[in-house]
């Protein structure tokens, strides 16, 4: 028995390597296309001429019937990189009583699905990491080998940072993971977007510039979703110094109201620098959440 | 307190433990990590004033709930102050309750009247009876009486119980305890209880079994008291009676006319026992009263109607003082025989029977002896006072035989009386049983001769007694509302020694006590019995309003009403077209009996028989179930209230 699993309870999640097998295999892991376009061999559209494009490529039968220039585009298969960030904070092992395991154990899982899907198309992935302990970044790489580290590296990471007023710490982690995303990269983001540094919105969206296709993936409790709490409370975020008492009857409405806020504000800024949020529920059927998250960097497509 | 009633109260400690978790619940809500907790607003006040309303509904709930089971657990070991049956064999029980309804029962306590104390106890007591215990009541206000029979109906007990009243009896516990007794012989349950309630101001109790149990020993301590017990007119003046319980309750205190406010009162001298007292009357006042100054424990005792003169029972008696008198001389032997009796009977002699009516308007006991013949003038006469009550006897002797012409011995015989001297020596003792222990007294009498009466002589009369050969020595023949008694024998000494027999001094008081019944003391005491003919319309108003009066078989055997008065005053009875003023007094030995101590059966019966333990289990136990439903809805109730609040937001998105 792994050190993590004496750490972490993954619940109905675990083991985490057959769980993520079974996930992608729900998945259709068919080839994804690459969002490339230019030489190719099938065809994959027309678009307007612009000074610079390669001369070979004008489409004369248009340009003869229409009066035109534009210019054919060929789709190719080609490798793309996966690049994983995974947030492995403190409030990353919350786990309420109605979820199958803690939010740490299902970003895990379709972290790792992802990864077996990705693998299996040939992609290359890596892997980094928002705080944690014990946690080990991967660099790109491909094969069959690639998934058994990333599952390995999530199994042995443990949920247990304070990145409440680290936003240094999150810099890092964005810089390396631009560092290893090239052009046409698909950066997948997994966190509970709670308890983050102020500014943490900006480094996390710059992740979806330069050709690269952005999924911030929201991964929440049902309690965290739903309330359900009664009576009065008394409650204390697993970063910072944040305590409330309130009661919940009365305070169950604006809280909802203030996570949809945060959703809302969320879901503007990635789409602004052409990401996207994909809000998932620990409850959530894992190949459905894959799926969602697949359709937002484009990988179904 | 045995152990395992400290120990069953001692489960009540146990309050301590919600009481401890309310107050850690109450004071701060359990701390949860909540990683959004950033987002919640915070809501102090309410989440804590909630919480305080909650809690503390359940708290008392809670509270309340083990209380329960903790008396629970102790109740059959708990003493209570409420009298309540023990049932030691868990069987049913015959109860029969003794209440001393005497006037002595009316004095007040802190808690009220001793009265009120004992019914009180007598109500507990029906509230433990269950389905199949048998209650007797019997009063013991003189004489006793059986107020409801043995049943086993206790809506009729408490019915019964709640339609006594105090009175001013006197008291008259021997019988009653007998009566008690006597009314549970008779049933099947093994477990059989005397329960006296009374201030144990009377007679000696007697033994005897069932025990009795006397459940409140604080009604007999003795009290300090002073009654007016009767008053009277005497010419101008009036003579009150006044009875008191010691020297310091007579202490400084004086009987006054009511309304005469010129006339001196007289003091009483303190000591105890009975004393009379004379006051000037004052001629203007219709009704007068006596008053006692100062205060005691008994207020209602301390006035008192003054009674007309003509009160004292009036007894006509013929006798010729030649024969009838003792060879030592004085008045007859009939005389001195009624003055030994009662005092308070007014004499009358006269040598012959009046032939005005009028004349014995004021007896109501006529006496002859040895009567020579009565004139047709003097037997309307005489008819006519026995038909409107009185009772009139006729001791015949050598002269009944020796009646003049026009004269005879009728309405007593029809036709001559022979004087016979061959005669046994023997009354029949067992006819004349009804007399009580002094007949055994009437033999092997010295008899110089007797009347000798035929049946067919005494038209019609019911023979009481006889010689030991049979031959009438008492009759008795009703006429209207009175009676007429006709005895063999004379009253002179010198025809028998009869006169002589203690039975004769019973014989007598007898008479007189027909003679008061049937006409009606002008005054009597509280409980006497007022006796009418079955036909006369008869309307009697007292001091408490109406009197009831009742229609019961005499003891000669016919029909007759009579009411008993059961509170001391002035009384207004109307007998047909007649209107007469009774007074009722009270027994000076009510007021001057000092409470007894219980008898040692009556310790032992308590010792056996301590009822006071009260078993409240059952109705501890549907407050237990309504305390823990209470909870239980309130718990769901909260439930609701929080299920629901999600549902409406889900139905209002």
């Amino acid at each position: 028995m792994s050190a993590l699993r004496r750490a972490l309870d993954w619940g109905k999640l675990a083991p985490l390597r057959l769980r993520a097998k079974s996930v992608a295999d729900g998945v259709y892991a068919g080839g994804h296309r690459s969002r490339r376009r230019g030489a190719g061999i099938e065809f994959g559209g027309q678009r307007s001429y612009v000074p610079g494009d390669d001369l070979r490529f004008i489409d004369r039968h248009a340009l003869l019937r229409h009066g035109e220039l534009l210019v054919r585009q060929f789709e190719t298969e080609t490798d793309r990189t996966l690049c994983l960030l995974v947030d492995a904070s403190a409030s990353m092992s919350y786990r309420g009583e109605q979820a199958p395991g803690p939010k740490y154990a299902f970003a895990a899982l379709i972290a790792a699905a992802l990864t077996k899907i990705a693998v299996g198309a040939g992609d290359r992935v890596s892997l980094d990491w928002l705080g944690g302990e014990r946690t080990v970044e991967l660099s790109t790489a491909g094969g069959r080998e690639a998934f058994e580290r990333v599952v390995g590296a999530l199994e042995t990471a443990v949920p247990n940072a304070d990145l409440h007023a680290d936003l240094p710490a999150l810099e890092r982690a964005v810089a390396r993971v631009e560092r290893r995303a090239s052009r046409g990269s698909s950066v997948v983001v997994l966190s509970d977007l709670l308890d983050l540094p102020t500014g943490a919105e900006n480094a996390l969206s710059s992740l979806g510039v330069r050709g690269k296709s952005l999924a911030v993936t929201r991964v929440l409790d049902p309690d965290e979703l739903s309330f359900p709490f009664t009576g009065p409370l008394h409650l204390r975020a697993m970063e910072g110094n944040a305590r409330v008492e309130t009661d919940a009857a009365s305070a169950r409405p604006r809280y909802l109201a203030a996570l949809a806020e945060q959703d809302r504000a969320w879901s503007e800024r990635l789409l602004r620098r052409g990401g996207s949020l994909v809000s998932l529920g620990t409850g959530d059927d894992p190949v459905k959440a894959v799926r969602k998250v697949l359709d937002a960097v484009g990988g179904l497509g | 307190m045995s152990f395992l009633v400290a120990a069953a109260l001692g489960v009540g400690l146990l309050i301590v433990f919600p009481i401890a978790a309310h107050l850690l619940r109450r004071g701060k809500a359990r701390e949860r990590a909540f990683p959004p907790a950033g987002l919640v607003p915070a809501a102090r006040s309410v989440a804590r004033e909630r919480a305080t309303l909650e809690d503390r509904a359940l708290l008392s709930l809670r509270a309340l709930l083990i209380l329960c089971l903790a008396v629970i657990g102790a109740t059959p070991f708990v003493r209570c102050s409420r009298l309540a049956l023990s049932r030691d064999a868990g069987g049913s029980v015959a109860l029969a309750l003794v209440l001393d309804d005497s006037h002595s029962m009316r004095a007040q306590g802190p808690d009220g009247s001793r009265w009120e104390l004992a019914t009180k106890a007598a109500r507990e007591l029906l509230s433990s009876a269950r389905e199949g215990d048998a209650i007797a009541i019997v009063l013991a206000g003189r004489p006793a009486r059986l107020a409801l029979a043995a049943t086993t109906d206790l809506s009729a007990a408490r019915r019964t119980l709640s339609e006594l009243g105090a009175s001013d009896r006197s008291t008259d516990l021997s019988s009653a305890v007998g009566l008690a007794r006597t009314s549970l012989a008779g049933l099947s349950h093994r477990d059989k209880r005397v329960v006296l309630l009374s201030d144990l101001a009377g007679d000696a109790l007697p033994e005897g079994q069932p025990a009795l149990w006397t459940p409140l020993p604080d009604l007999a301590k003795p009290l300090e008291n002073c009654a007016l017990v009767s008053a009277e007119r005497r010419g101008r003046r009036a003579l009150g009676r006044v009875a008191c319980t010691s020297p310091a309750a007579a202490a400084g205190r004086a009987v006054s006319l009511v309304g005469a406010k010129n006339e001196p009162a007289s003091p009483l001298s303190p000591r105890a026992g009975v004393q009379e007292l004379t006051l000037e009357l004052d001629p203007k006042l219709q009704h007068p009263e006596l008053e006692l100054s100062g205060g005691d424990s008994l207020k209602a005792d301390d006035r008192a109607p003054v009674a007309a003169e003509s009160a004292a029972l009036g007894v006509l008696v013929t006798a010729d003082t030649s024969n009838a008198s003792a060879e030592t001389g004085g008045p007859p032997v009939l005389e001195q025989a009624l003055s030994a009796l009662d005092g308070n009977a007014a004499l009358h002699p006269m040598a012959l029977l009046p032939d005005d009516p009028n004349e014995l308007q004021n007896d109501a006991l006529v006496l002859l002896d040895d009567p020579g013949g009565i004139t047709p003038e003097a037997r309307t006469a005489l008819m006519s006072f026995v038909e409107h009550g009185g009772v009139a006897v006729a001791f015949l002797g050598p002269r009944a035989e020796q009646t003049p012409l026009g004269a005879t011995l009728e309405p007593f015989v029809h036709g001559a009386v022979h004087w016979e001297t061959r005669t046994p020596s023997d009354i029949d003792e067992a006819s004349l049983s009804w007399l009580g222990p002094e007949a055994s007294s009437l033999h092997d009498l010295a008899l110089r001769g007797r009347a000798a009466l035929g049946t067919s002589d005494l038209l019609g009369a019911r023979v009481l007694a006889t010689f030991s050969d049979r031959q009438p020595f008492l009759s008795e023949r009703a006429l209207g509302r009175g009676a007429l008694f006709t005895v063999a024998l004379s009253t002179s000494v010198e025809h028998s020694n009869f006169p002589l027999r203690p039975a004769f001094l019973a014989l007598l008081d007898y008479f007189l006590n027909e003679a008061q019944s049937r006409r009606g003391a002008a005054q009597s005491v509280a409980g006497s019995d007022w006796q009418f003919p079955a036909t006369a319309n008869v309307v009697i108003e007292g001091p408490s309003g109406s009197l009831p009066v009742h229609e019961r078989a005499a003891a000669s055997g016919g029909p007759q009403k009579s009411s008993s008065p059961a509170l001391a005053g002035r009384y207004a009875v109307r007998t047909d077209e007649r209107l007469e003023e009774r007074v009722v007094t009270l027994d000076p030995g009510e007021i001057t009996t000092r409470p007894q101590k219980p008898p040692s059966s009556a310790a032992r019966a308590r010792g056996a028989n301590d009822g006071q333990n009260v078993d409240a289990s059952p109705e501890l136990g549907f407050v237990a179930l309504a305390l823990l439903a209470l909870e239980l809805g309130l718990r769901a109730w909260r439930q609701r209230g929080v299920t629901s609040a999600p549902a409406r937001r889900s139905r209002a998105s």
